[in-house]
């Protein structure tokens, strides 16, 4: 078994009658790239709060690193990199100031490391915080929450509203830290495709429950896209008991399975139809499934 | 998946000599951004086909024994790009293209298997 860096057990939080988390269990090994996706509103920066300590669990339980991240801040943060959409920066800081003082809260911090990010992404350490662009902002953002080499970096929707050459900035951050022995990430995205080529594991939260949580290939292989062609229109959709999805008008109809590979040949007999296509589902496809189910 | 693919072609079209040796599991992560795993696991689809071997300690190789397809990759070419400027003339979206040539490979594959079950 991998070692565990995080653990969720059975959490929940209310925002009065809306329960933004419900019941979830989850957990994050060791050496991992873990995707979180969901939604906007589907729990995903609640989940962080909570791994971060910034929140206590009201009920359930929530380790990092084996510790409470709520009576242990101090021990957890100092081993996380954390980088949210909007990094609350202080604007009237110069970059070189912010960097000094991040720095004075880790102990790990790679003075040098720092240095080569810093002129990799061409900030300039007299500029004021507030004049630099969102871009900018967030490759320091990243800067500040890398330098410590933390054994767990968390970016909460990172590449949100940003160019592509600066997400691209942020990808090589996430591959940079796996592939430095033993180092985990754990981000939220919305951006599918960024998910599919970075991460192992993926988690689906929708309306704070979790969907699915597992390796991705293992996702992957477990949902197929069905095509049908029928003859004569069916009267009502086409009934699946492994569908989690079934889309299509009058001849055509596409169905999206959650239980691996079914004998879709037997299934489109079964049903009077012909079968068209028997593929693995992409991940958009599986992601708007469950969305919808 | 896709990595392996990518992989093979560059072997067959001899970009990637046998003898060589391919870059390490790090570097491909960090060159294409992608997962280090899904680099092990194209490396390890590679191992088990018989393409590259993985020596202990010092890398994975493409194997000796690969012949280079790359006269045959060449000819095929051409072919596959009148293919395709041929069905662009008609309209035919990217990924229409590929659902159409994916199941017409489905189909020979289909009527292999079938031919052979009855042989």
């Amino acid at each position: 078994m991998p070692e565990t860096v995080a653990a969720v057990s059975h959490l929940t939080r209310s925002f009065g009658a809306k329960k933004a988390l419900n019941e979830v269990s989850l957990s994050v090994p060791k050496g991992a790239v873990f995707g979180l996706v969901g939604e906007n509103g589907a729990g995903k920066s609640t989940l962080i709060k909570h791994l971060l300590g910034l929140w206590r669990a009201e009920t359930g339980s929530v380790r990092v690193f084996g510790l409470d991240p709520v009576s242990d801040t101090v021990a957890v943060l100092g081993r996380i990199g954390y980088l949210s959409e909007e990094p609350d920066l202080p604007g009237w800081m110069r970059v070189g100031e912010l960097l000094r003082y991040t720095q004075a809260f880790y102990p790990r911090w790679d003075t040098a490391y720092a240095e080569q990010l810093r002129d990799r992404f061409a900030l300039d350490p007299e500029a004021r915080i507030k004049t630099l662009s969102k871009g900018q902002r967030a490759r320091l953002g990243l800067l500040a929450a890398e330098a410590h080499r933390p054994d767990l970096l968390i970016l909460d929707e990172p590449s949100s509203g940003l160019d592509p050459i600066v997400r691209r900035d942020i990808l090589e951050a996430i591959i940079r830290s796996v592939t430095d022995e033993g180092r985990t990430v754990l981000f939220s995205s919305h951006l599918l495709d960024e998910v599919d080529r970075v991460s192992d594991h993926l988690a689906m939260l929708h309306r704070g429950t979790l969907r699915f949580c597992a390796p991705l290939e293992d996702i992957k292989a477990r949902h197929r896209r069905i095509s049908l062609h029928f003859e004569r229109p069916p009267a009502e959709p086409p009934n699946v008991s492994a569908a989690i999805r079934v889309d299509g008008a009058g001849r055509e109809w596409t169905v999206i399975c959650d239980a691996g590979r079914i004998h879709a040949a037997a299934l489109a007999q079964h049903l009077g139809a012909t079968l068209v296509e028997d593929t693995a589902a992409s991940l958009d496809e599986i992601f708007v499934a469950h969305a919808a189910h | 998946m896709q990595l392996v693919e990518r992989l093979k072609h560059s072997i067959a079209t001899g970009a990637i000599k046998a003898g060589e040796q391919l870059p390490s599991v790090r570097k491909m992560a960090e060159d294409l951004l992608i997962n280090p795993n899904t680099v092990v696991r194209a490396y390890r689809d590679l191992e088990s086909e018989g393409i590259v071997e993985l020596r202990h300690g010092s890398g994975v190789f493409v194997r000796e024994s690969v012949e280079a397809r790359a006269d045959v990759m060449r000819k095929a070419e051409p072919i596959m790009r009148s293919a395709l400027d041929r069905l662009e003339s008609l309209d035919l979206r990217e990924d229409e293209i590929r659902r159409v040539m994916e199941n017409e490979l489905g189909l020979r594959r289909a009527a292999k298997e079938a031919r052979k079950r009855r042989a």
